[in-house]
């Protein structure tokens, strides 16, 4: 009998530990694009982060066109820590539409996310620091 | 390859090889606890089941149960759930082996989805010796309960967050896709140890399935769709006590 419990008890740890955390990592990122993209031509919008309902965020969103290429340029942010953090671009504040740009690579320094294909930066006005996993905003830039 | 042929030829052995001592008794009345795990997902399941052994040996047998699963992952993805859009037909039973449509599939990623489904269940079982027996059970008809939880429907390679899926309420089984709800089944092999208790391996087949609240998939018919499914495979094991 006390081996039945100790196998049942062995079978919830294991159910229950099973669940992922997705935390972000918080080690200094220092992504950078070439000086000669970063002119004022290439430049094409660009919004400082302010905080969200459920964290805080600093820095800089740019949008970037270098060879036919958008990207995403987040440029001296500190975001507080959070579950699965990704990276938006957004048609809301709140995102309902929104393109997934892929999970916040760390939670401090520069970073580079490309964008797929043209979206329409005028609806697609935000970038956005989310939780996915909880629906919860940490961050947003307005991007004009 | 080998040796997962000699692996299981040695539990055929091993099974069949032990002798029937006695007949069986006519009922078989247990209670059953089970868990199962996934990637990134998991069950539990607490289950009820009266069992009929019907032949002359006894050796098989058939019942009705009530079971209680409780399922929850991360980040699943569930697919469009309606048999007309997933399957090339809709026949009951035909649809199990149908082709995918899987150019009307969407994907609804829900975040932290947890279903409680409490069924009826049908249970079959064939009785190798007096301690081995495998069996299957499916679930029938019942009703879900569970946590809302946000998602992420990605139609096209466009993404919008849905805010509150919701926990299909009615489970039925209809074969197939053409199942309504969150319904439970397992493959299991059964060893009875002393006294009133068993011990199991299982494999199982889960349903779960959310309705999105906000937002809907368009099919290419044109119709909406907000009803979406996970398909679960995974392993785990059992423990029963017979009255």
């Amino acid at each position: 009998m006390k081996t039945v419990l100790f196998l049942v008890a062995v079978l919830v740890v294991l159910v229950v530990s099973c669940t992922k955390q997705n935390s972000t990592p918080v080690e200094m990122l220092n992504e950078m694009l070439p000086p000669d993209s970063t002119g004022t031509d290439n430049l094409k919008f660009a919004g400082n982060f302010s905080n969200g309902p459920f964290g805080s965020a600093t820095g800089t969103a740019k949008v970037y066109l270098q060879n036919n290429q958008y990207l995403l340029a987040l440029t001296d942010i500190a975001v507080s820590n959070g579950p699965d953090l990704h990276v938006y671009l957004s048609r809301e504040l709140q995102p309902i539409h929104f393109i997934d740009l892929g999970k916040l690579k760390s939670t401090k320094g520069n970073q580079l996310y490309e964008i797929t294909g043209s979206p329409d930066f005028l609806q697609y006005s935000f970038a956005l620091i989310h939780c996915q996993q909880y629906n919860h905003l940490f961050g947003s830039a307005a991007l004009k | 390859m080998k040796k997962c042929f000699l692996v299981i030829a040695f539990v055929v052995v091993a099974v069949l090889g032990y002798g029937q001592q006695q007949p069986l008794p006519r009922l078989n009345k247990f209670v059953d606890f089970a868990a199962t795990v996934g990637s990134s997902e998991g069950s539990v399941a607490g289950s009820f089941v009266y069992n009929w052994r019907i032949g002359k040996k006894r050796k098989w047998e058939a019942g009705l149960g009530i079971r209680a699963t409780s399922y929850a992952g991360t980040k699943k993805d569930f697919t469009t759930a309606p048999g007309r859009l997933a399957r090339s037909t809709t026949t009951p039973f035909v649809i199990v082996f149908a082709g995918q449509k899987t150019e009307n599939w969407d994907t609804l990623t829900v975040q932290r989805p947890f279903v409680t489904a409490v069924n009826l269940s049908a249970n079959f079982g064939y009785n190798f010796s007096q301690r081995w027996s495998a069996g299957f059970n499916i679930d029938l008809l019942g009703f879900s309960f569970g946590r809302k939880s946000s998602a992420v429907l990605t139609s096209n390679g466009i993404t919008t967050t849905e805010p509150a899926a919701k926990v299909r309420a009615f489970n039925v089984l209809l074969t197939g896709d053409n199942d309504y709800g969150s319904l439970n089944s397992e493959f299991f092999l059964k060893y009875k140890l002393a006294g009133h208790w068993s011990v199991r391996a299982i494999y199982q087949f889960y349903f779960a399935e959310y309705n999105t609240t906000s937002i809907k998939q368009t099919a290419p018919d044109g119709t909406m769709v907000d009803r979406f499914r996970n398909k679960v495979n995974s392993v785990g094991a059992g423990i029963s006590y017979q009255f």
